[in-house]
């Protein structure tokens, strides 16, 4: 535990009455790309200020290589950090904001302009020294941004949500270059984000908030098989959510029974609490489909409520008893996607070992 | 647009009538002064029925009237700084700060605004009396500070809120302490807003006449406290003069402030 590069231990921050963060504990290693993602009013920004040395903690401790961080003023922490917001100075050209820390070090002139001049490769903005920040694009201000965090060659990068003013197609070309940023600088990575993709698509773990708290932590393919809370199931990826009985329980399995009567047995089972009923997690394309009427394997049938064409896949949404609806995915091409219509009886089928039933 | 000038027909000329009524109105007095200070009569007759630049020549031929711009340029000067200094700390905390009873001192930051300048007078003289500041620099430099501060409050306040604080927050973690970011960033970012702090500060004391009358002692007089004393005694040209040059200096420094204004929009906005 102690070859942590940097350990959050048990750090709360309470404004008044509100507990922005509550006990939130993590390590990370050194070079490792995290992103905190959860919704709005989680606690991920807080949790990065504390860092920053903005907030500082009403419990708990963050350190830094063994070394707490908390008496040092972070001005002194050495990190480097990209806002949500545009930050760059105003007054000052592309150049002179990213050469602003190597001069308040005191580096010598040769050496801010060649590290100047790297940052700026780095980025890929070679040739915009003399610009105004308010004659950029927001792409570029936030790239600018980047190569000033990382100029100094800070330990750790923190960034808020860095993309979220920009556009769809401008985000992905820039979540790519911080990709290839974070690969060639090796630097270690704390990132916000409340778009899953994007935490996917960046991340080598994901830590996700939920009101205050981690709820689970993990690569993003573990908190896509194995979600450890209904909340982190809802949260990464598309999720059915079908309320059935528990019959029995056996070590961490359940046997459920499903709506319609039949029941499923060997379904994993996370407990939250000791309630009769569980939410059973289905993931679209998990689903086994098959047209007819439901024989003795199959775990439920339905009627095909809506065929919805989304390019690469069809989504099937078939009405369950209960009044429940399901949404099956099927990949473009699939040799069943032709004789599907509104109104079919369907039967649906799942393997039990690949779900996740979480107690209520 | 609703009130489309080009749609207003008849209106139109309504409209433009008025306009310069106004106009008129507002610079008829200073054309007046003006045109008296060149004018050869010695009793302010208008039209004046020759032209003359005699009255300068005795406006800068006499010490006091240059002593007493003179004091009024120092009071000014010093006021300005003063006022852009501690105004500025004054908005950052009322920008920034989350203490009880902002809003409480920002209404008393601007009270001597909305306060009639000779009740201020009044109670600032009873209380200088006490302490014997009446008649000194200082005297005069705490009571111009008073009406010059909400102005730098208000400009530079309204230049912070328009300022995101996360700069300078990215200052910090580059490496700047708290101050050093201030100075550094915040302070260049705003500097539209501490020269308008400076030029209506400045103004506020250079052309103050009721505070300035209550303060003066006969050996320190501002500049209208000198115009308004020599008018007492004897009805001058020579008071003509100053009046147009105290003017001129004043509409100097607007028309440097606007194109100061208009050259940091167009710093900022592409
Ligand atoms: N200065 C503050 N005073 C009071 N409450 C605060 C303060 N800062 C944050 N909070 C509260 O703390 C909680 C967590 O806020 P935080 O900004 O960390 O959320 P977030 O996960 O970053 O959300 P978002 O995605 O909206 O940025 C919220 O409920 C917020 O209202
Ligand atoms: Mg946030």
């Amino acid at each position: 535990m102690t070859s942590a590069f940097i350990e959050i231990r048990d750090i709360k921050k309470q404004y008044g009455p509100i507990t922005a963060v509550k006990d939130v504990t993590l390590d990370i290693r050194k070079g490792e790309f995290m992103t905190f993602l959860g919704p709005s009013g989680s606690g991920k920004s807080t949790t990065l200020y504390m860092l920053a040395g903005f907030e500082y903690p009403t419990a708990g401790d963050i350190r830094l290589n063994g070394r707490t961080l908390l008496d040092t003023p972070s001005h002194k922490r050495n990190i480097g950090m990209v806002f949500q917001r545009y930050t760059l100075f105003p007054h000052l050209t592309v150049g002179e904001n990213v050469a602003f820390p190597l001069r308040i070090r005191r580096l010598p002139k040769a050496d801010v302009e060649r590290k100047v001049r790297e940052a700026l490769r780095l980025v890929r903005l070679e040739g915009f020294e003399d610009r105004k920040p308010a004659l950029m694009s927001g792409g570029q201000q936030q790239r600018v941004a980047l190569a000033r965090a990382l100029v100094y060659d800070p330990p750790v990068l923190l960034m808020d949500e860095p993309l979220s003013a920009l556009d769809k197609k401008l985000r992905e070309e820039i979540q790519f270059e911080i990709r290839r940023i974070h690969q060639e600088t090796g630097v270690t990575i704390l990132y916000v984000t409340h778009d899953q993709e994007e935490a996917l698509r960046l991340s080598d773990r994901i830590a996700v908030f939920s009101q205050g708290k981690i709820d689970q932590i993990g690569s993003g393919q573990t908190l896509y098989a194995e979600p450890a809370t209904r909340f982190v199931a809802g949260f990464i990826g598309d999720s059915n959510f079908i309320d059935t009985d528990v019959v029995s329980v056996e070590g961490s399995h359940a046997t459920l029974a499903l709506p319609g009567g039949r029941t499923v047995s060997g379904v994993p089972l996370h407990s939250a609490g000791p309630g009769k009923t569980a939410a059973l997690l289905l993931r679209p394309e998990r689903i086994d489909l098959k047209v007819g009427e439901a024989g003795a394997a199959d775990a439920l049938s339905g009627t095909i409520r809506d065929i919805t064409f989304l390019g690469n896949n069809t989504d099937v949404l078939v009405d369950i008893p209960a009044g429940k609806q399901l949404s099956v995915r099927l990949p473009f091409g699939h040799p069943m996607l032709d004789g599907l219509r509104p109104a079919l009886p369907v039967a649906l089928s799942f393997n039990p070992a690949t779900v996740h039933a979480f107690q209520g | 647009m609703l009130l489309d000038f080009d749609r207003l027909g008849p209106w139109k000329w309504v409209l433009i009538t008025i306009t310069t009524l106004v106009c008129l109105f507002l610079l008829l007095p200073i054309v007046f002064i003006a045109a008296l200070s060149f004018g050869s009569s010695q009793w302010l007759i208008f039209p004046p029925p020759g032209w003359t630049t005699r009255w300068y020549g005795e406006l800068f031929a006499d010490p006091r009237w240059l002593q007493s711009a003179f004091t009024s340029l120092k009071i000014a000067a010093i006021v300005t700084v003063l006022s852009v200094g501690i105004g500025f700390l004054a908005a950052l905390s009322l920008n920034r700060g989350s203490f009880a009873g902002r809003e409480v001192l920002r209404a008393l930051f601007l009270t001597p605004m909305i306060l009639p300048v000779v009740v201020l007078a009044v109670a600032l003289y009873a209380f200088f009396l006490r302490i014997g500041l009446n008649g000194t620099t200082l005297g005069f430099i705490i009571a111009h500070l008073l009406i010059a501060l909400p102005f730098s409050i208000i400009s530079i306040g309204s230049a912070l809120e328009g300022f995101d604080k996360s700069i300078e927050d990215a200052a910090i973690l580059c490496g700047a302490s708290p101050w050093e970011a201030r100075l550094r960033v915040t302070v260049p970012a705003i500097s539209h807003g501490l020269f308008g702090a400076a030029v209506f500060s400045f103004l506020a004391s250079w052309d103050e006449v009721v505070l300035a009358i209550f303060m003066a002692s006969p050996t320190l007089q501002t500049l209208p406290v000198k115009i308004w004393a020599t008018l007492r005694q004897d009805l001058t040209p020579v008071i003509a003069a100053a009046s147009t040059l105290l003017i001129l200096f004043t509409m100097l420094l607007m028309i440097i402030a606007a194109l100061v204004r208009r050259g940091s929009k167009q710093g900022t906005k592409p």
